[in-house]
């Protein structure tokens, strides 16, 4: 029998705010255990939550690139379980009225786009992060009341390429917005994935198994390309899925059964008192839509219409935010767009992927490449100058510096030039008998000589039309 | 000595929380209200670094044992917070304390705030001044009688359903529960949340006046928490009634069968009349005064459940069990809280569980809503609601009352009507029966604790009943 796969996607994202959800104390990733926290974010008796303003923000920004509609009247709920990472023995959630609502991305999959809906953007708190050891459980409360936002699509995804590439999709835009680091193998971004089976034109959904803590794009892919072949085993021999939380392993490559889930979990949802319903202003969310930093899709427009570049070129640069902030920072010291476009993608990027660097670690100044495109444009240094220049680049050096000290300016002086062709055709009467009698070749030998003479700064191509120039008064 | 009189007179600054911090070991044995008692040595030297003229200085003052102390013991009168050691102070607190307020102690309560009497305070029963052989009243029981008895000019206590207004009455003082957002709520170990204020016991009206100006104002910490301007309550409260239209709530009155109780109450309405006040019956719907005290059950528990879970023995308070992590809450929590507790939390995640949350919770909170638009009409044609407190003096340790009586549910109950409400509410003493006081009660409208305090200042000049004190030595 044939199937189709159903996925639907939860994603949750850490934002980038400076402060928690509801208490002022810092976020910050790698800090030691327990030194980000205070009384309200370890859930002592008598506090109060308070809303981070930068969070709200944050997740206006994720609602209004992903289409969905937002909710200006903010209200919280409070999630009610126990267990040892939370400490209030609630979460606060938005469980009735999610910030946004209805909305979509498009990804492309072997270059046909799809819509994938959302069904909603919801703003809640972290847990504490626990460590199991050999001696007990360990918690760290530095996590506990990080702002997050739950992004949860429909079930519109039918295969895995299509899941990754959605995963994909929020994480650059929810990057590009500022509003998360998006980084999988950090847990900044952590997807939860409900997958099901059904016979080909089924309407109805199949039993669904959720994967959770899958720690990368690609194994995100990976495990529902798994999970579906399981699922298939499962049905084909005559029995039936059983609803159940898997995580995927990725040495052996299989989803492992982590527990049942045996009827609905009553988390027993209710207004949070403490929080009374919050209008937004109108105009704060037009500011913020305003304000909105520029999205890939936005960028991919721009670098077309006012570069015109290339759509590989594009792709290239939009892939990396920060490979393609830098080029936006060269573009803003010269005109050279699709020489600087150039350089980028194929100077700086190999020699940071040979060092394994990222761009934030190049020493390489974005003026300093733009300064050596115009001196590329106007001729002042040869191509291949620019090679032996664009590498002391690298360690953060100006160009011009560079040229001053290697001496190698290109002689552009034409009197200068002039002089020194008038040398050399004085010097090589043979080659002028030999160009007049149709061997070009002796151009090249002439301009050689001539290179020779000005120790390689000649500029080649002033070079090679005053010696045709003169060659023919003689 | 009211805290006026305490910073009028000659005695030095310093001896009044010596005197008050004797004082409350003497009482300790007859009325255990007292759980924690904190050194003042260290407050005293603190205080030189006070302004002499701080509306508080150097008045002792005890706290409710749910307001969180940086470093000082705070149970909230239950076993579960034994050991528990606050890492902050509530806003409250530094608030008093750079007023010049010298902190003696720690008073009982019942366990959490849940509870009328004081009877489920971990310590024990806190007893009545008037009469030892009766309830305090709760759950600021301990808070009430370190006032009534002289120890303490000031005391703080918090008011979810009445727990600061009954007790004050069946203790012949002052008690203060101002609108709902007046005062920060951040660092008081909740009951239920949205029902939940802190208020006060003052021995005077003007103590109370001033003490507002202290704790009233926005406080960043508590979203709750208002931007009202804090006025110059003190100077405001004049006690002139001239044209204030009071309601007396009908409902209640009629009930005062007790000659003696309704003699006393006829008599302070027509000297009020006689100021200028203009005095007149008014009733509620009953039926929906009937329904105060089943509303008030099943909001405040559904939200108590929620707010305790973080009681679960892990990261503080006492701990019990080893095996996993359940097993530390389950056996924390079964030994930690009394059963009456337990039983609580039980309703409190019946009415929220998913498939009575819309007929229990959701219903209650919708019948809320109509009762205060209820108490809204009335003070829409009124300036203030007023009632006797309650049909007696503080009941008897053994007694039970009739829980499905009339009387009971209306009469001994409507006071939680200010905390659905959030209206500003106090109890004034102003009567006697069988020689135990009774408080009448007055509720204003939202933010105008003004009117509230003028008319609670005439009914004590006419009852002449300001700083008294029932001396239990």
């Amino acid at each position: 029998m044939d199937y189709e796969t159903v996925i639907g996607i939860e994603l949750h994202c850490e934002l980038k705010t400076k402060t928690k959800m509801f208490s002022s104390s810092p976020v910050s990733f790698g800090a030691r255990a327990n030194s980000c926290t205070n009384e309200i974010d370890l859930g002592h008796p008598g506090t109060l939550p308070c809303v981070n303003k930068k969070a709200v923000e944050l997740a206006l920004r994720a609602c209004t690139a992903t289409h969905c509609t937002i909710d200006p009247l903010v209200r919280f709920d409070r999630k009610n379980y126990y267990y040892s990472d939370l400490p209030k023995g609630f979460q606060i959630t938005q469980q009735f009225h999610p910030i946004g609502k209805n909305g979509y991305v498009t990804i492309e999959v072997d270059g046909e786009e799809k819509q994938i809906r959302l069904n909603r953007i919801h703003m809640e708190e972290d847990t504490a992060k626990q460590f199991h050891n050999y001696d007990g459980t360990y918690l760290d409360f530095n996590r506990a009341g990080i702002p997050l936002i739950e992004v949860v699509s429909e079930a519109d995804m039918r295969n895995g390429k299509e899941a990754a590439a959605y995963v994909e999709k929020v994480r650059t835009i929810l990057y590009y917005l500022g509003v998360s680091d998006g980084k999988m193998e950090e847990g900044s971004m952590r997807c939860d994935v409900n997958v099901s089976i059904r016979p080909v034109g089924s309407t109805t959904f199949g039993t669904k198994t959720e994967i959770k803590n899958l720690n990368s794009i690609s194994n995100v892919q990976k495990a529902i390309e798994v999970e579906v072949e399981r699922q298939k085993e499962v049905i084909e021999q005559g029995k039936e899925v059983i609803q159940a939380t898997y995580r995927f392993d990725e040495a052996t490559r299989k989803t492992v059964m982590m527990r049942k889930k045996e009827g609905a979990v009553d988390y027993k949802f209710f207004p949070e008192p403490n929080i009374f319903p919050i209008q937004l202003d109108a105009e704060w969310i037009k500011k913020i839509q305003k304000e909105m930093p520029e999205l890939p899709q936005q960028r991919r427009v721009r670098y077309e219409k006012e570069y015109g570049l290339t759509e590989y070129d594009i792709s290239v640069l939009v892939a990396n935010k920060e490979v393609s902030d830098f080029y936006d920072a060269v573009m803003k010291h010269t005109k050279q767009a699709k020489m600087a476009a150039n350089w980028v993608i194929t100077e700086l990027l190999s020699i940071l992927n040979k060092a394994n660097q990222s761009i934030e670690d190049a020493k390489i100044q974005p003026q300093h490449l733009a300064c050596l495109m115009d001196l590329i444009a106007s001729n002042e240094i040869s191509g291949k100058q620019a090679k032996v220049v664009f590498a002391e680049m690298m360690d953060g050096k100006d160009p011009k510096q560079v040229i001053e000290e290697k001496g190698m300016k290109q002689m552009s002086d034409s009197s200068a030039l002039l002089k020194m062709i008038q040398e050399v055709l004085d010097e090589q009467p043979q080659s002028i008998e030999d160009y007049k009698n149709g061997k070009d070749r002796a151009i090249g030998f002439l301009v050689g000589q001539v290179m020779k003479k000005s120790k390689g700064q000649a500029n080649p191509k002033m070079t090679n039309e005053l010696l045709l120039q003169e060659i023919q008064k003689r | 000595m009211d805290m006026h009189m305490m910073k009028a007179s000659r005695i030095a600054t310093s001896e009044h929380a010596r005197i008050a911090v004797e004082k409350a070991h003497q009482v300790q044995p007859k009325l255990n209200a007292m759980v924690t008692f904190c050194d003042i040595e260290e407050q005293l030297e603190h205080l030189k670094e006070i302004p002499t003229d701080a509306k508080f200085y150097g008045v002792p003052i005890v706290l409710k044992d749910n307001v969180s102390t940086k470093g000082i013991r705070t149970t909230a009168s239950s076993r579960i917070l034994d050991d528990y050691v606050p890492v902050y102070d509530a806003e409250i607190v530094t608030r008093l304390r750079n007023a010049g307020a010298i902190i003696i102690g720690k008073s009982s309560m019942d366990e959490l705030g849940m509870g009328g009497t004081n009877l489920s305070a971990a310590t024990g029963p806190v007893y009545n001044p008037y009469d030892l052989s009766r309830i305090s009243g709760g759950s600021s029981g301990g808070s009430a009688v370190l006032v009534a008895s002289g120890v303490v000019p000031f005391a703080i206590g918090t008011d979810t359903g009445d727990s600061v207004r009954k007790p004050a009455s069946y203790n012949g003082i002052i008690g203060v529960k101002p609108t709902y957002g007046r005062i920060s709520r951040y660092g008081i170990i909740p009951y239920a949340s949205s029902l939940d204020h802190v208020g006060y016991f003052t021995r005077s009206v003007r103590d109370a006046a001033l003490a507002l100006e202290v704790l009233a104002g926005r406080d960043d910490r508590d979203m709750t928490s208002s931007y009202h301007e804090v006025e110059a309550f003190e100077s405001l409260t004049t006690g002139s009634i001239q044209g204030m239209k009071i309601a007396v709530l009908k409902n209640v009155s009629e009930m005062l069968i007790d000659g003696e109780l309704k003699q006393q109450t006829d008599d302070l309405l027509d000297k009020l009349r006689n100021q200028g006040a203009i005095v007149e019956e008014v009733s509620m719907k009953e039926m929906l005064l009937k329904a105060a005290l089943p509303v008030y059950f099943i909001i405040s528990n559904c939200e108590a459940t929620a707010n305790h879970s973080n009681l679960d023995g892990i990261r503080f308070g006492v701990q019990h069990g080893d095996q996993s992590y359940e097993d530390i809450m389950i056996q924390s929590r079964s030994q930690g809280f009394s059963s009456l507790i337990h039983k609580r939390f039980v309703i409190g995640s019946y009415g929220l569980s998913e498939e009575n949350q819309e007929r229990l919770l959701r219903k209650a909170q919708k019948v809320r809503r109509l009762i205060v638009e209820e108490l809204q009409r009335i003070l829409s044609e009124y300036d203030a609601i007023v009632a006797p407190a309650s049909l007696s003096g503080a009941p008897k340790i053994d007694d039970s009352a009739d829980q499905l009586s009339l009387e009971y549910l209306i009469a001994e109950n409507y006071m939680g009507i200010a905390n659905f409400s959030g209206y500003p509410s106090m109890t004034v003493p102003y009567a006697s029966v069988d020689h135990l006081p009774v408080g009448l009660n007055i509720t204003c409208r939202a933010f105008d604790e003004v009117t509230m305090f003028n008319l609670a200042l005439a009914i004590e000049d006419i009852t002449g009943l300001r700083d008294s004190i029932q001396e239990v030595l």
